[in-house]
This record gives C-alpha cells, structure tokens and sequence, in this order.
C-alpha cells in the first residue's frame, strides 16, 4: 500500500475483514423485482460491492462478504431485498470496529 | 426447556451492556443476548466516545478501559480537488480531564464493557440472535433465538440502527433514507513513533479530524479521520437519501480519501488491516423513537434513536451508555412492585425526557435539516479553497483577497441574499 496512489479493490479489501460464513445467505434478493428498476441504487451502495451486473444485464447478489451494514435493505426502492442477520457467530467478525 | 430471567437484554453493544451493567448491579438479573461470536465483533464506530459519561458511572475505567488516545487536536479539513484549508483547536485541557474524549476501537471498548457487565453479576451470551420478541397477553415476556425460547418480566431492545425486531413488532419505523447515513471505514496501522511525529503529539494524546467537501463535493456527508495507538482510522459518512441521488459509488469512498494529497502522506506506509461499514442515524430529534416503551419492554440506544451530531461532534457512546443507566433506573422501580405494564414503565420516557439526552437532542432539533444544505459540502468549501489560495499565491503582482472572494462566490452562485439566508438558518440551527 506504502507507495499506492492506486485504489485497493473492494475484493482485496474484504479478505482483510474477518468472516465467519455460513452455509446460507441471510439476505434473499428477489431479482425479478430488479427488471422493472432503472436506478439500481443497490450496486453503488452496497460498501461491499455485492450487487453486480451479469454478462446479461441481470442483477446478481452474492452474500459473502456482507459487512451487515443494512444499507441494501432501506435503500431498495421495490422491497427485492428480504435482509435479516447471518445466526448468531455467523457472518462479519469485527476486530477493529 | 425454557429459563426465565428477571430481564433480557436484545444486544450487547454499548446502550445493551450499560443497561445489563446497572440492572446487575441492582441486583436485578439480567442476560444479554449478542448475535456476535464474541462481545464488539458486530460493533463498528468512527473512532471517538465522550468520556463525562465514564467518569460519572465506572470508577478506575480510566485505568483499565481500552483507550488508544485522548483528543488533543481537534481538526477540521477543508477539503478541495487542488488544495486542503485546516483548521486545527488545540485545547490545553485541564489536569482532572472531566471534558475529555478519546479515541478508541468500539469492538474493543464493547468487550470491555462486557466485562464489567459480567462482574457485576450480568450474563452475556455471544453467538445468540434473537429471532423475535415473544408477546403474551399484549407484554412482552421473552424471546426465541433458534428453536430455543427464554423468558423474561422485562425486555430491553438494543438491537442497534437496524431495527429489524423493533420493525417487525410494529414498536418504532424503519430508518428513513433522508436521516440514515452510511458510514465505511479502513484501520491502517502505522508505527506509533509515526503517528506521534506525523500528527505532532506524544504517545498518549490523539488527533480528531472531520473531513469537509472531496471526496464527497456537494454531498451531504464527510470524512472523518482519528489516530489511535498504532494505527489510523479513515472513512466517510453519506447519507442514503445523497448516495442514491447522487449514485456515490461507497465501496471505494474511504479509498479515495485514503489517496488524496492531504490524506496520502499521513497514511504512508501504512498496512490496511480492516475495512468496515455500518449505518449511522443523522435525523437527531426526529429520529428519536416517539414511544420508547411499551408493556414489558423499553428501548435503548441506537434503537431508540439516541445520536448527536452537530457538525463537529458525534455522540453516540456516550448517549447509549446514558441510555442504558437510564433504562435500568426504570425498569429496577418496576421490578420493585412487580408491574410490568407501559405506565409503569412510562417511567423511563420521564426520566429521558428530563435527561441530557433528549434535552440536547431537542436543542439541535433544526440541525438534521440544516445539514442537508449542499452549499456546505461544495460551494463554501470551494469559497475558502479559491480565496486562500489567492491569498496565499505570488506570482510578480500579489493580487488582493476581496475581489477574489467576490468572483469565487460569483462562480459558485453565492449572493448576498444566499449567503444571509443560510446565516440566519445556522443561527437556528447551531
């Protein structure tokens, strides 16, 4: 990092954070809602950069990496996002918060 | 099989954990119940508690709490795309330190707290999600997390900004957009002999710095920059009703603070070990919860509501911590006569209301709206950018300052009517 002017990509980013995942994701994305949404507020504002386009055009979630910020889940504009917490010691393990 | 329990606290961060702490030391007994696998690893935080609260309520914390640094520098940044005006107040604070700060890791300060809980007689459960509040006959009366359900006279939801379980149970609203902000974080560690030489303090005296205008030109939100021990803090704050308008692109926000020229050097040589995100409420007043009780059930810290931010400081430790004290006061005059019922426990809205907390919430209630003001992020920055610069710039002929900061305001769209009416709003307003 000592001589980057360069931006460190979110993926590298995230390996630095502690996660302990579960088998299932805690938040369900339900992608048809996202066909009728132009804005896609979701893709910009998800810290962690988990809502992608695919090679289609179609909105794609993935759940690891979640920082359970809950800023998906206020800032959908259709109510596609059903969020809830990873089970308890799942999920996001902060050292340094 | 199910156990019952005098109270249950929903989350063990700040205002959770400070309202087990005083219900146990009452005597009254008490489990928290954190979905993290150890106290603070959900907890994150910008870098900063008031330490009044502390003094008043924790004997010997000074000793043994997990602080990094007092708050020796107070900065502001005012940040531009080719140049950086700082102001710096360097308060030279009294020897008994009742006013001060620190600086601090929140998932470190949360597991000490934990701690002290637990002294006192608390139970903290980690590794717990409460997945809904059990109500019988119209009162609150326990929970269930995973098939397993407790019981309890008394719940207390500390369940943080996301108010899933407050939500759920129809107890409080969702967090608006326009009053709920995100913060992103990065921890970068630099040698302590470094910071201390960078930032020009000894090993125990830190910097606080708040971060006006770029990366964030004209958008509701700043940066925010803290030194700890052996490391740095560094992030952002926008709110969510700015990032949808103005499609910021979050994820790499605390990187381009982290690469801009007045931040570069301080972090150089840096290792980023953690990067970090978590909402934070900006609604101050509005935001507070309107009933923060119910049968069986009383609301505390960020659940409720309870954050201060006027622009130069952030409270929200302090506030849950209160919060909690406050809540344990209530619920430990209920448990007395056994009543469980919301006018009993109205008693904790009573003494909330006659509490710093909502007092000075109350105080800065035009505050929230005030801030929406772009103007703050962009043009008045800019203002000050151009007209240093101009001050401060010789070529052959030094130029003078007031016709530059007319031209400055000309080009940013400020007139004097602009100008007056954002003044007599801030007279309302700070």
């Amino acid at each position: 990092m000592s001589k980057s002017k360069e931006i460190i990509s979110i993926e590298r980013r995230l390996t630095l954070t502690k996660f302990n995942i579960y088998k299932e994701p805690h938040i369900i994305v339900d992608t048809s809602k996202c066909e009728k949404c132009e804005e896609k507020p979701c893709i910009y504002a998800c810290p962690a950069g988990l809502y992608q386009l695919d090679e289609n055009g179609k909105l794609v979630f993935i759940y690891e990496g979640c920082l359970e910020c809950g800023t998906c889940r206020l800032i959908c504009p259709y109510g596609a996002v059903s969020w809830e917490y990873p089970p308890g010691g799942y999920g996001v393990w902060y050292k340094f918060g | 099989m199910s156990e019952k329990f005098d109270v249950i606290v929903i989350g063990g961060g700040p205002a959770g954990l400070s309202t087990a702490y005083f219900l146990a030391k009452k005597g009254i007994e008490t489990v928290v119940l954190e979905r993290g696998p150890e106290s603070g690893s959900k907890n994150v935080f910008g870098g900063r508690i008031y330490s009044y609260v502390l003094d008043r309520h924790f004997p010997g914390w000074r000793k043994e709490a997990p602080v990094e640094r007092w708050v020796r520098r107070e900065r502001l940044a005012i940040s531009c795309k080719d140049s950086t005006v700082t102001i710096e107040f360097r308060p030279y604070r009294s020897e008994d330190g009742r006013y001060d700060s620190f600086t601090a890791f929140l998932s470190k300060f949360v597991a000490w707290l934990a701690e002290k809980a637990e002294e006192e007689g608390a139970m903290v459960l980690t590794s717990t999600k409460v997945d809904e509040i059990l109500f019988k006959d119209e009162y609150a009366s326990g929970v269930r997390t995973g098939g397993e359900e407790l019981y309890s006279d008394y719940v207390v939801i500390a369940e943080g900004i996301n108010t899933l379980l407050s939500e759920r149970h129809k107890l409080r609203n969702e967090p608006r957009l326009s009053t709920t902000a995100l913060g992103v974080k990065e921890v970068i560690r630099v040698k302590k002999e470094i910071i201390n030489e960078r930032f020009n303090v000894n090993d125990w005296e830190g910097v606080a710095e708040f971060i006006l205008g770029y990366p964030l030109l004209g958008v509701a939100g700043g940066g925010f920059l803290y030194t700890m021990k052996e490391y740095i803090t560094l992030g952002a704050v926008v709110r969510l009703s700015a990032i949808r308008e103005k499609k910021i692109a979050m994820k790499d926000l605390a990187e381009l603070l982290r690469i801009h020229p007045a931040i570069r050097d301080l972090v150089r040589d840096g290792t980023l070990i953690e990067y970090s995100a978590h909402l934070t409420r900006e609604g101050g007043f509005l935001d507070v919860v309107k009933k923060p009780y119910g049968n069986g059930y009383v609301i505390v810290g960020d659940a409720a509501g309870f954050l201060l931010n006027t622009g130069f400081t952030i409270r929200g430790v302090d506030m849950a911590i209160e919060s909690g004290r406050i809540a344990a006061e209530a619920i430990a005059k209920a448990h007395e006569t056994g009543k469980r019922d919301e006018k009993t426990l109205s008693y904790y809205k009573e003494l909330l209301d006659d509490s710093t907390i909502i007092k000075n919430l109350k105080e800065f209630s035009k505050l929230p709206e005030f801030l929406e003001n772009e103007r703050l992020y962009k043009d008045y920055p800019e203002v000050v950018c151009d007209v240093l610069s101009v001050a401060y710039t010789t070529e052959e002929r030094t130029k003078r300052i007031y016709p530059a900061l007319k031209e400055s305001m000309k080009n940013h769209g400020i007139n004097i009517i602009t100008l007056l009416s954002d003044i007599i709003k801030a007279r309302g307003a700070i």
